[in-house]
């Protein structure tokens, strides 16, 4: 893992994020954009699964929409996240708030991937449920993105 | 009084300098700032979509616009809030900032796009409110408002790598 992380730090893309300042800025304000995509899509969907939003709308209507949202995001934050991490991935991969960051990330794109396969299948409590599980998910990476770059 | 003299009066308020020395207060205030606008854009987006006729096609466009006002007016608030008290606490810094400058025309101008909608589009809603394509100046509007709040983000993160 160390040297896997060491290559990544070494690659050309990882030298010139760190060398310019302009390039990490400008990635960042997009993965931002991205970050912005997802809290959209999870807050709508989270809030239609609570009666808060949307409410007289059938599911289709809000989480369809709503999932292509959080897809686009996640695309874009993704790929952003992955080169502005290479020129420190070997100390953004010890950092606490990083870790939490995945770990609900991973948790997030998995009860994602099960709320649209089993969605139909679920009973109306499980969806609500999966729904609102998967915006807290979202919006606990958000929080753990914030503290990632601000407390690190 | 100058807007550098107000700059440096911002500066020296208590709230300012709470943000700007205490170990917890940037980070805390920067984080409300961005969940403030991931909620006020996150929500105006579903009604600019709703605009454009991208999403929600088979619900009125006033039915759209009063689900989502309060959430994104809450963003709003939010948002305000934590971005007056991180201008108090950098004032100096972010006046000569080139990219706050872009984010404060890109928040005027998403003001403006709101006004114009409201006095003119809006007035004659009834006449569309329920087509699933709305007319081409109400998805004007609403490509705009996408466009603007956008901007106002980059700007907004660009700022944060070209102040300190």
């Amino acid at each position: 893992m160390d040297t896997a992380l060491a290559w990544v730090e070494a690659t050309g893309v990882a030298s010139a994020v760190r060398e310019s300042l302009w390039l990490t800025a400008s990635l960042s304000a997009v993965h931002l954009v991205g970050v912005t995509l997802v809290g959209a899509g999870a807050l709508a969907s989270g809030l239609w699964c609570g009666g808060l939003l949307f409410a007289n709308q059938p599911a289709a209507a809000v989480m369809r929409p709503a999932g292509r949202a959080i897809g686009l995001g996640l695309l874009i934050s993704l790929l952003t996240g992955v080169l502005l991490v290479s020129p420190r991935a070997s100390a953004s991969a010890a950092n606490g708030f990083f870790q939490w960051k995945m770990t609900f990330l991973i948790a997030a794109a998995a009860t994602d991937v099960l709320v649209r396969r089993r969605g139909p299948a679920l009973a109306g409590r499980a969806t609500v449920a999966g729904g609102l599980l998967r915006s807290a998910l979202y919006g606990a990476v958000i929080v753990a993105g914030c503290a990632f770059i601000l407390l690190e | 009084m100058s807007i550098p003299d107000i700059a440096i009066w911002l500066e020296s308020t208590t709230p300012a300098t709470l943000v700007r020395e205490s170990t917890w207060g940037f980070p805390i205030v920067v984080a409300t700032h961005i969940l403030g606008i991931t909620l006020s854009a996150g929500m105006i987006m579903w009604f600019d979509l709703r605009l454009l006729g991208v999403v929600l096609r088979g619900s009125p466009v006033s039915a759209v616009y009063r689900g989502v006002i309060p959430w994104a007016g809450t963003g709003f608030a939010v948002m305000f809030a934590s971005g007056g008290l991180l201008l108090a606490a950098y004032a100096t810094a972010a006046h000569g900032n080139p990219y706050f400058r872009i984010k404060m025309a890109a928040l005027g101008l998403a003001g403006l796009n709101a006004l114009v909608y409201h006095l003119s589009i809006d007035r004659r809603r009834a006449a569309w409110d329920a087509q699933a394509t709305p007319p081409p100046a109400a998805r004007a509007a609403g490509l705009v408002s996408i466009l603007v709040w956008t901007c106002v983000i980059l700007a907004g993160r660009m700022m944060s790598y070209t102040m300190f």
